[in-house]
């Protein structure tokens, strides 16, 4: 009696169906948008995103939840490009070295008061989220850093390629070199939720902290990593996402967090706790990101994303939780 | 003999109050030794002080020989002590290999998982008790009786030496409940130890060695399962003779409460009929899956019917929601408690005037205060709920008085039809007479009673009339004689459980 493993979950296979016909009536109203040239600015484009995705995927399968991601990664990346200024130290290694320390340090702070005053996650990180932001502006300023003055490095960084190609039109495209930190990203998060104690410590304390903590898991542990982990890589998206924008406006960023949230709950992650993957993340921020860019395509204008982004979510998370109170019923609960 | 636990005078008090005195207990290898005792008579405490989650005052444990005053958790698991927590403590989510293996990999101090490994532990620990579980559903798609499994080999997968079983047998069906004890005496088979801890003596008497008996967190005595009966056993735990009152009804046929005729639901019941009459007490007796629980929310508003008719006091009518049904005077106890029966966290007084909003509002939809608390004063005291004040949490209070905050929630709206969906199920013996006195209370009052029951006892010390379901349909309507005949539990177990192709022992007849 055993069950095959199957290779796609029930809701990763309805989002490539979305993503697939999507592409198709795309593809089909304007076919500019079956190119490389364009997939390569797509991903580019989608990378930042799912650096923040992944973290928020492991909060959200620990059992809590974490709004103040975006503000660290402009307190890391802001910081970085305005220590590289100051001190003229134009190295890139330095920018990530710095980005990533103060991810990891305010993302450990939200551990700890997560973990000593037992706060609900969404009400200490909404506080922390603020009191990052305010603490950036107070010490590093709210000064806009343009093309300009920003440092080569990190131009340099944001044009890199890993290799190149002519489009037919004369322009040169290719992949970005942020797919290195993506794909490096995904492999660390698939390798510690899959095949770490540590990982799978934070499903069981997602599925039951009650649980997890008889079965002998060392929760303040576990949740220090979640919180860190998603200081970590919010701390190298902000780099990534000054040189992808290359200038730096420090009350940028912050607000958008809901939609990459959103993403991960699109990918069948759940609020609850326990449940998530990693496939499906990616492809809730491919989904959120063809409708960011091609909707031009379709001659819509871009108020359209909100709705589109937000029909999906909808529809995502109402199927979940139809097939649930079905299932439900079966079992005799009538809990609506 | 050889002895794997060894309590020698433990002690522990919570502030002044004595919840373990003076007690000792001796477990053998290979015995199955049944914990029986009223809730608080120092069971748990027991329990948590050999698994190290509390410290005793006084006392010490030795296990396999080695002596500790106090013992620590991980000591504990190292001494082969397993416990199987009511809750069970499983991660729903996760696959059933996984639940069997993750906390073996725990102890041994694993930093990286291997699914081989995690699928050759579940394998072996499901081959020990001889059952095969698809090992990558997730356990919440697994039945109660499964996750049961789970939980054992989980256990097992830590070399228990001795298991600790706290109320296992609670939610699981007639046939579950024998799987599960013959698993139990597999296990005892192959020297594991178990430590059984349960209210239905039925099953104590099923399985014990020995049966050790505590009152006040005092030990009454050891003794072995042929020196005790029911009567003897129940009057040891309770201290008093214990006599479940048989209910006689009082009141003469007049006009139905509620008449339910040809009822079906496709997949749940079908063709039900029956009468409910002032002061009745129908039992509704079957095997979980027979219908009788589908039968309960349907006449409460969940669950409609396809077909049939339900008429109340007279009138056919639609029962659609739950408001409608309350509204008609019909009030519901539901199966399970403390999902969905109780607001956990909230006060016994707000748990018993929730029915009562019209009640204790005034026009503006503003709570009268004193009002409530002067009403849940006056069910408290009706009902005899042992509660140090209205305002304490349900939560704090014991599985009897928990289900009696529901009986007065109830009450106070005067219903006309009260359904009670296993009302005693997690209740200990002392406190289920005082329920069964309750219903019959009730009922002498002119409310008709519907009781869901799995318990032949109780079913024959309250009912008048019963109904025998199988696979959705009623096989045997009993009238108050038949109920009154001696033999009349042994046919009715047989009735339930026989796959329908014998003949009906007690003729259908129409009441």
């Amino acid at each position: 009696m055993r069950t095959k493993k199957r290779f796609l979950t029930r809701n990763e296979s309805y989002l490539l169906a979305i993503v697939l016909i999507y592409s198709t009536i795309v593809a089909l109203k304007n076919p500019a948008f079956l190119s490389f040239e364009n997939f390569f600015d797509l991903l580019r484009a989608a990378s930042g995103k799912l650096l923040l995705a992944l973290g928020v995927l492991v909060v959200l399968i620990s059992g809590g939840i974490d709004v103040s991601f975006t503000a660290i990664a402009i307190f890391g990346g802001y910081t970085s490009a305005r220590l590289m200024l100051a001190t003229d130290i134009d190295n890139l290694a330095f920018a990530f070295l710095v980005s990533a320390s103060i991810g990891i340090l305010l993302g450990s702070i939200n551990a700890l008061i997560i973990h000593i005053f037992r706060l609900p996650t969404l009400i200490a990180t909404l506080g922390t989220s603020s009191v990052f932001f305010g603490l950036m502006t107070i010490l590093v300023g709210t000064k806009s850093i343009n093309a300009g003055q920003m440092p080569s490095s990190i131009i340099n960084f944001g044009s890199a390629r890993l290799f190149e190609a002519v489009a037919p039109s004369g322009n040169t495209y290719g992949l970005s070199v942020f797919i290195i930190p993506v794909v490096f990203a995904i492999l660390v998060t698939w390798f510690v939720l899959y095949r770490t104690m540590l990982g799978r410590g934070i499903f069981s304390l997602g599925n039951s902290e009650e649980s997890a903590k008889r079965a002998g898991f060392n929760l303040f542990l576990i949740r220090f990593f979640v919180y860190s982990y998603v200081g970590l890589l919010a701390g190298i998206m902000g780099v990534v996402y000054v040189a992808e924008v290359r200038w730096v406006n420090p009350v940028s960023l912050v607000g958008t967090e809901l939609s990459i949230i959103a993403a991960a709950v699109i990918g069948g992650a759940k609020l609850t706790g326990g449940e998530g993957t990693i496939l499906g993340t990616i492809l809730g921020i491919i989904i959120i990101q063809l409708f960011n860019s091609t909707l031009v395509f379709l001659g819509l204008s871009s108020s359209w994303n909100d709705l589109f982004v937000g029909m999906i979510l909808l529809i995502s998370v109402s199927v979940t939780s139809y097939q649930q109170r079905l299932k439900s019923r079966r079992s005799l609960t009538f809990s609506d | 003999m050889q002895e794997i636990l060894v309590a020698k005078g433990l002690y522990k008090s919570y502030g002044g109050v004595h919840a373990l005195k003076d007690f000792n207990f001796v477990v053998g290898s290979g015995e199955i030794h049944c914990l029986v005792g009223e809730n608080g008579s120092g069971k748990s405490t027991f329990v948590k002080i050999v698994v190290g989650a509390i410290s005793p005052d006084q006392g010490e444990i030795i296990l396999n020989g080695h002596h500790y005053s106090h013992i620590s958790p991980i000591q504990a698991i190292h001494e082969g002590v397993q416990v199987i927590y009511q809750d069970l403590s499983l991660f729903p989510h996760m696959s059933v290999a996984e639940n069997i293996a993750i906390n073996r990999l725990i102890a041994q101090g694993k930093r990286l998982v291997n699914q081989r490994e995690i699928e050759n532990i579940a394998t072996e620990q499901l081959s020990k008790i001889g059952v095969s579980l698809d090992l990558f559903i997730p356990v919440e798609e697994l039945s109660t009786a499964n996750r049961q499994i789970v939980a054992i080999c989980r256990a097992l997968s830590l070399d228990a030496k001795i298991l600790f079983m706290d109320e296992p047998t609670t939610a699981l069906t007639k046939v579950e409940v024998d799987h599960l004890l013959s698993i139990v005496m597999e296990l005892k088979q192959k020297g594991l130890s178990v430590v059984f801890i349960s209210h239905k003596l039925n099953e104590v008497f099923e399985v014990a060695d020995i049966i050790t008996i505590l009152r006040d967190g005092r030990k009454v005595g050891d003794f072995k399962p042929q020196e005790l009966d029911y009567k003897t056993l129940t009057y040891y735990m309770t201290g008093r003779k214990v006599e479940y009152p048989r209910y006689k009804r009082s009141l003469s046929d007049n006009k139905p409460l509620l008449e339910v005729k040809n009822l079906s639901r496709k997949g749940n019941f079908e063709n039900i009929s029956f009468k409910l009459y002032p002061g009745d007490i129908v039992g509704l007796i079957g095997l979980l899956g027979s219908g009788r629980t589908e039968l309960a929310l349907t006449l409460f508003g969940l669950n409609p019917p396809d077909s049939g008719e339900i008429i109340v006091d007279g009138t056919p009518l639609k029962i659609n929601s739950p408001v409608e049904a309350r509204q008609l005077g019909i009030g519901l106890l539901p199966e399970d408690r403390q999902t969905k029966g109780l607001f956990l966290k909230k006060s016994v007084k707000d748990n018993i005037s929730v029915t009562l909003l019209e009640k204790i509002t005034s026009k503006l939809s503003i709570i009268n205060k004193n009002f409530q608390r002067s009403l849940s004063h006056e069910a408290v005291k009706n009902m005899r709920i042992v509660v140090p004040d209205v305002e304490a949490m349900v939560q704090s209070l014991s599985g009897g008085n928990q289900q009696k905050t529901i009986f007065a929630r109830w009450a106070m709206t005067n219903p006309k039809i009260f359904i009670l969906d296993s009302p005693t199920v997690g209740v200990d013996v002392g406190s289920k007479a005082e329920i069964y006195e309750l219903i019959q209370k009730l009922a002498s009052n002119g409310i008709g009673i519907i009781l869901i029951t799995d318990e032949m006892p109780e079913l024959l010390a309250n009912c008048n009339k019963a109904l025998v379901l199988r696979n959705g349909k009623v096989i045997a309507q009993l009238s108050e004689s038949d109920l009154n005949q001696a033999d009349i539990g042994d046919r009715i177990q047989v009735l339930i459980s026989s796959n329908g192709s014998s003949n009906p022992i007690v003729q259908r007849e129409n009441a």
